[in-house]
């Protein structure tokens, strides 16, 4: 138990708690809730109480108290002083002799005593300090404690050298919390709006349950839910589990609606690297009845069974507006991992290489970015099948290519899914000689380069909000390999036949997204490309 | 690349179910278009979908940009005709008889079929021809989806089985009977001569004789009628075996005389859909404005929301990493 007398995290209650002196020893980490202001507050509170008590009886057997009393804590102040003093000087060892954790009622000691392990192999006190702020952050990522307050005790009296680490919790007292966002999904191309309830720790294993609802710009609807484990049976990283059920429509664009059920498992992840696992019963199918050939070959059931690793190296100081690093990221998905020839197989890698470097006014930067990505089916007769439609890249759509790390997305000026191979629609009237559109495709392979200078405007108020603006190219193609179109593809030709856009436009970063209010004009494009040259809003948030 | 259809423009392709039981197609809705193409000589290539078990628009002919589905005006054969593309029934409308036996096989022999297949044999000869392309967990849900559907259409529940299937199954009887007294000793049902009834009756028989077991019952009911057994053996030498073993993957090469066929318009169909079609166009622009609109203001709300009271938020933010550890 914290014994006021021992305790060396006990400030003099006379003076006001000063964080410079309070915090080597009492790691409070403060939240957007007040509660830690108020476990500061309860403990001045009882501090001043017991002060108040002694010090309002003036005269008769309570005077003594406050002159021992302050004795007491001015020895303790020269103790912590000359403790810092030595601190100062070199390492002062220290071992840890217990971990106490306290407060926990529903979660199990082993979530927490799982995060505190870098206690176990510190040998000294500032080690002690860092690790006791590391396990602090730690045990707040888990999202289920209202606060997490670590405090330092000296250990039994028998052992010198010897500290405890008491770590009191205190589990939160609203398990359901509901919140609306809007994200950019890769996949989907746009930007979704998002509801979910989130229920936290329901079996004290640190779960986090949430159920979701999103709808994206592009008449897409993703029914969800899933659980996250911090700690599953042993594994170094958290598993996360999602099981889902989405619906995207493609008709107006490919003429196809994919409708998709499945499990998609989050096997390991950390700062740099991400393993998932996906297994889903896809549907492609045309109400419509308009779809050109390509398309109508692939309607039909699928099994999705797929491993996806991805490599992310992201230095630059921001996402949303870098102006100095360089980040790569790379993603490899093998698809068809059952036994079962008739499931989905293929190989898709995509890339992204991003490079900002800041030009020194008016916060100006230059950022380069180049991605690529390819995917080929495997399996026997390969170079003759085609590959799975909604597995293709599709180039287009109403996100930033700035922010859009991951892979070749779009550039700027051009719609959804706006360019790449074609095929023309079915034809209804035989009398109408105009066709009735045409199907995009998506290619096999597609790259895209992108250059962008932002810089601030000479205005005080937009420079205070953030908004900026920003001039950019941006240049990408997208091209089929499959069914031996492979024979024909020649570098020369997907230079010559590259897309590219310039503009100029005006970035608005906000709390849910970041906003870009742009003039494209297109420099290069083909028929049937959606492109217009004009003004564009484009709506990206972090990924 | 870029138009894939041109090169196609003259050939025809008929996408249907995937080939079992020693049939160039197995699907008793499938086969049926591909004898009626055969009998009427009709060049076409043959190419498979096993991933679409559920669909009603195969079989399908198409093509380039032209394709004629299942499911609308009436099936492939019908649509085939109004198109001028191919048809064998030009003479037979107005013959009652062929009109009623044609109303028996595509109620009656359908009926049959589709119960014999998914409900009297435990629906192994349906799987093998629908599902067996398909991943197993998706094969078998869709599997018992539709057995499901069929007993539903069928009007079979657990009390009324056994009547039902009596009921089923002497109907077949009847039909069979009939279509055997008609077709007697000729090569054809009605004058002599192949009409898309035959190849419906022809394909009804073929899968009945060669997809059902032994122990199947409308199977033995068949096979009461020998006219009606040899009919089909002879037609299936001549229009299916022959034609494989002379010309392998059945690419012929179109006489361009069929394009011009290609003339007349789709009949009474489009003159209705065309002024609804411009009004539905013109309500979905009305309602994509108004949604652009709405989408714009809400916009506008959300920037001045977090923009202007974004900075208070940034504000605390900051505040909260000064509080944290610093060290004396």
């Amino acid at each position: 138990m914290s014994n006021l007398d021992s305790v060396p995290d006990l400030t003099p209650p006379n003076s006001k708690p000063d964080p410079e002196h309070q915090t080597p020893f009492s790691t409070n980490e403060i939240d957007e809730e007040d509660d830690d202001g108020d476990d500061e507050n309860d403990v001045e509170d009882d501090e001043e109480d017991e002060d108040e008590d002694e010090n309002g009886v003036s005269g008769g057997p309570n005077r003594p108290k406050p002159h021992s009393r302050e004795a007491r804590f001015r020895s303790e102040k020269l103790k912590m002083d000359s403790l810092l003093q030595r601190m100062k000087t070199g390492p002062v060892s220290v071992r840890i002799h217990d971990v106490i954790i306290k407060g926990n009622t529903k979660t199990k000691d082993h979530i927490i005593e799982a995060e505190t392990e870098v206690l176990n192999n510190v040998g000294s006190m500032q080690e002690l300090l860092k690790a006791s702020q590391i396990v602090n952050l730690r045990l707040q990522a888990l999202e289920i404690f209202d606060s997490v307050k670590i405090t330092l005790d000296s250990g039994p009296p028998e052992l010198p050298g010897t500290a405890n680490v008491i770590i009191e919790v205190v589990e939160t007292t609203r398990p359901l919390s509901g919140q609306i966002g809007a994200y950019t999904k890769a996949e989907a191309r746009s930007s979704t709006v998002e509801g979910s309830l989130k229920y936290k720790n329901l079996f004290g294993y640190g779960d986090l349950w949430d159920g979701s609802l999103a709808y994206g710009y592009d008449h897409s609807a993703e029914l969800s839910a899933g659980v996250f484990l911090p700690r599953f049976k042993g594994l170094v990283t958290p598993v996360t589990a999602r099981a889902y059920l989405l619906s995207q429509d493609w008709l107006t664009f490919s003429s196809y609606k994919e409708r998709s059920m499945g499990l998609s498992l989050g096997l390991f992840s950390n700062q740099h690297h991400e393993v998932t696992y996906n297994l889903a019963w896809r549907t492609l199918t045309d109400p419509s009845q308009m779809s050109s050939r390509s398309v109508r070959r692939q309607l039909g059931h699928n099994l999705l069974s797929s491993l996806k690793y991805t490599f992310k190296f992201d230095r630059r100081n921001s996402s949303m507006r870098p102006t100095r690093g360089y980040a790569f990221v790379s993603s490899t998905q093998l698809g068809g991992l059952v036994p079962d020839s008739r499931s989905l197989r293929f190989l898709r890698q995509e890339f992204d290489l991003r490079y900002a470097v800041p030009l020194g006014f008016y916060h100006a930067a230059l950022n380069f970015g180049v991605s690529g990505g390819v995917v080929f089916p495997w399996g026997n007769g390969f170079s003759s099948k085609p590959s799975s439609l909604p597995e293709r890249f599709f180039l287009g759509g109403n996100i930033s290519p700035v922010c859009a790390l991951g892979g070749p997305t779009t550039l700027w000026g051009f719609k959804t899914r706006g360019f790449g191979p074609t095929e023309p629609k079915r034809r209804v009237n035989n009398e109408n000689a105009n066709p009735s559109g045409v199907d995009f495709l998506g290619g096999d392979l597609a790259v895209t380069a992108l250059a962008d200078l932002s810089f601030d405007l000479p205005f005080r108020w937009f420079r205070e909000k953030g908004i900026h603006a920003h001039v950019f190219a941006c240049a990408g193609n997208v091209t089929k390999l499959t069914e031996f179109e492979y024979r024909n593809f020649s570098v020369q030709k997907l230079v010559e036949s590259l897309r590219s856009s310039v503009g100029v436009g005006l970035v608005v970063p906000t709390s849910l997204f970041r906003m870009e209010i742009n003039y494209c004009y297109i420099l290069k494009k083909f028929n049937h490309d959606r492109a217009k040259t004009g003004a564009w809003l484009t709506f990206s948030s972090a990924t | 690349m870029e138009q894939v259809g041109e090169r196609e423009s003259e050939e025809f392709t008929l996408v249907a179910r995937k080939p079992y039981f020693d049939l160039p197609t197995a699907c008793p809705v499938c086969l049926p278009l591909f004898i009626y193409l055969k009998l009427a000589h009709f060049p076409f290539r043959l190419s498979f979908n096993s991933i679409f078990p559920d669909s009603d628009q195969i079989p399908y002919v198409e093509s380039g940009t032209y394709v004629a589905y299942n499911n609308e005006n009436g099936g492939v054969i019908e649509r085939l005709k109004q198109d001028g593309i191919v048809d064998l029934d030009s003479e037979f409308h107005s013959v009652p008889d062929w009109v009623t036996m044609k109303a028996m096989i595509s109620s009656w022999l359908a009926d049959a079929m589709m119960y014999e297949l998914w409900v009297g044999s435990d629906g192994k000869s349906a799987y093998k021809i629908y599902y067996s392309d398909l991943s197993w967990p998706i094969g078998k849900v869709l599997f018992l989806k539709q057995s499901y559907s069929v007993k539903q259409r069928l009007g079979i529940t657990k009390d009324n089985a056994e009547p039902r299937e009596h009921e089923i199954y002497k109907r077949a009887k009847i039909a069979y009977g009939a279509l055997s007294t008609r077709l007697g000793d000729q090569n054809f049902l009605f004058d002599d001569r192949p009409s898309s009834l035959d190849a419906t009756f022809l394909g009804h028989v073929l899968v009945i004789l060669h997809a059902l077991p032994e122990t199947s019952v409308l199977r033995s009911k068949l096979l009461e009628h020998n006219n009606i057994v040899r009919y089909a053996d002879k037609l299936k030498m001549e229009l299916i075996e022959s034609s494989s073993s002379s010309s392998g993957p059945q690419i012929h090469s179109v006489p361009s005389s069929s394009t011009p066929k290609r003339g007349p318009s789709n009949g009474s169909s489009k003159p209705k859909s065309k002024p609804k079609r411009e009004k539905t166009e013109e309500e979905k622009k009305f309602k994509r404005r108004a949604k652009y609109f709405l989408a714009a203001q809400l916009l506008a709300v959300l920037l001045f929301l977090s923009v202007m009271g974004g900075s208070d938020a940034d504000d605390m933010e900051l505040d909260d990493e000064d509080e944290g550890i610093v060290y004396g």
